[in-house]
């Protein structure tokens, strides 16, 4: 039973959701209109769970001193005061949510995003080798891209942004759709797999 | 050990202090560039500019990215709601993500600074933070009726009730979608908005990102496409040439023209005059805030960042060529 019915559920739904797609009867629209009221009920519930799971997953950490616990005791104040502010003074303009959001996430955030620079260059030195035909093709096809993507790239040679436009338009493109076709196919197949309850790795191992 | 043997073996902090001093300089201090405007960024500033002044068009702007990508993606979005604010265009913004709420809030009121006769609910509306759950119900939804689908905006006003409203139905009307993204999130607009009411739909994404648009573009299924920093440097371009332009002839704007965009360039650094290619004055604001010219001061960054991980490319190699050879020597 335990298997059983969430197969039901998955496969009873999926074939309704399915028909409302390529049948738009009153009831098919009745049905989704249904499920958006239902869905729109559920999203609090998943919010109330992630900040429960928070407070047990860190709480537990601080609780037994582990490793590191004294960061923990900083995500859940932040947890604290950004939700607090956001609840005591509303989130627009000049409120101390928004100062938060400016002068505290959007720098650590940016910092955090900012060292994949450091990252590529001392990868790009270290591994980036013409060790055969095909690396020095993907070698030269990332000298012109990189140099046609700044302005110092046209200003040696309009050749530059040119050809590098090329490469996204053509090999680039060429590849990229066969790809997108690949994956395509690939969820297609998947999905039916689930519909038809043949796929069943999403209930669990027990 | 010869030169290239030791900088083979380089310490990586060597390299971090290179790559760090190679872009805080150029950001410290700024130097006019060109910026050269492709297609995509082109066609997309045509789309929006094709709405200025219509009650019954509008755009709206997903924001589908966190703090972390705002570097590349934040000077796209200040741009182009200042191009929509230049040019009177309605103008909505939604996200279903937690953390690009405060982001759209914060990147309204960087914009809106400068045009203090803008009001919400008449100029501009944000629709706020929707939860993920209700991205499917709210995009299908908006293909029939907008104020149904969203209901309130990020004030809690019923939507309905807004004088912005007013022409505004559905995607015959609120008919091009720009998704912000560091993901592919623009592809749930271009299945559900794109492929089943016929919306326009372009993308403002990060370089990184952009490749993976390209097969859109050809399709005609993106209008157009904001690539990176660089998508951001070339749009605020755009604004300055056509959009935020004034003199006694065109004091609201002029409209866009490629011959214009190929043969001007705007001093972002200089109060100098400049000139174009055929020797005329080329008259703009050169006294331009920060906010309206950070991408372009950006790219300055950039353009010296990748050349110094082109030399790093090479160096490498030749390294890795003479030790080669070294090694096939006493072998």
């Amino acid at each position: 039973m335990k298997r059983q019915i969430p197969l039901i559920i998955v496969i009873g739904l999926g074939f309704l959701f399915v028909a409302h797609t390529f049948i738009p009867s009153k009831t098919s629209v009745d049905f989704y209109d249904w499920w958006v009221s239902w869905s729109k009920a559920i999203s609090p519930f998943a919010v109330v769970l992630g900040i429960l799971s928070l407070f047990m997953v860190h709480g537990t950490k601080i609780q037994r001193k582990a490793p590191n616990w004294q960061y923990s005791v900083v995500t859940l104040l932040a947890l604290v005061v950004t939700a607090f502010s956001g609840f005591a003074w509303g989130t627009n303009e000049g409120t101390p949510f928004l100062w938060l959001f400016a002068n505290v996430q959007m720098p650590m955030s940016a910092t955090m995003f900012s060292l994949l620079a450091f990252y590529i260059a001392s990868a790009a030195y270290k591994a980036f080798r013409a060790k055969s035909p095909q690396a020095t093709v993907l070698l030269l096809a990332a000298f012109i891209v990189m140099m046609g993507q700044v302005p110092i790239g046209a200003a040696i040679s309009k050749w530059i942004p040119e050809t590098a436009q090329w490469i996204l338009n053509v090999p680039n493109l060429a590849a990229k759709r066969g790809i997108a076709t690949g994956v395509g196919l690939g969820m297609t197949a998947t999905s039916l797999k689930i519909l038809l309850g043949i796929e069943r790795t999403y209930l669990g191992s027990d | 050990m010869n030169l290239f043997e030791k900088m083979k073996n380089i310490d990586r902090r060597y390299i971090y202090l290179v790559v760090a001093l190679c872009i805080i300089i150029p950001l410290l201090i700024p130097f006019n560039s060109r910026t050269y405007v492709t297609d995509p960024t082109a066609n997309l500033y045509k789309k929006i500019d094709s709405f200025a002044g219509k009650e019954d068009k509008a755009v709206l702007l997903s924001f589908s990215h966190d703090a972390s990508t705002m570097a590349e993606l934040f000077p796209m979005e200040v741009s182009i709601l200042r191009h929509c604010f230049e040019r009177n265009i309605k103008v909505f913004t939604i996200c279903f993500s937690p953390p690009a709420a405060p982001l759209m809030a914060y990147a309204l009121n960087v914009a809106k600074e400068d045009y203090p006769n803008l009001k919400s609910g008449v100029n501009y509306c944000n629709f706020g933070y929707k939860p993920a759950g209700l991205f499917l119900p709210i995009v299908l939804g908006m293909g029939d009726d907008v104020a149904e689908a969203v209901q309130t905006d990020a004030d809690g006003r019923k939507i309905k009730n807004l004088e912005i409203l007013k022409g505004i139905r559905n995607y015959d009307d609120l008919n091009l979608i720009i998704d912000f993204a560091a993901s592919a999130a623009v592809f749930s607009w271009i299945t559900y908005a794109r492929v089943r009411f016929g919306a326009n739909v372009a993308a403002g994404v990060t370089a990184v990102m952009a490749a993976d648009n390209y097969p859109y573009l050809q399709s005609g299924q993106l209008v157009g496409m904001l690539s990176g920093l660089k998508g951001a440097a070339e749009y605020e371009k755009l604004v300055d040439v056509f959009a935020a332009y004034e003199d006694t002839e065109y004091p609201n704007g002029r409209e866009f023209s490629p011959e214009v965009v190929k043969d001007t360039w705007v001093p972002i650094m200089s109060k100098k005059i400049s000139y174009d290619s055929q020797g005329s004055v080329v008259q703009t604001n050169v006294d331009l805030p920060y906010k309206f010219k950070q991408a372009r001061i950006g790219m300055n960054a950039q353009s010296i960042a990748h050349i110094m991980i082109i030399v790093f490319i090479i160096l490498g190699n030749i390294g890795y060529f003479l030790t080669k050879k070294k090694t096939a020597e006493v072998s």
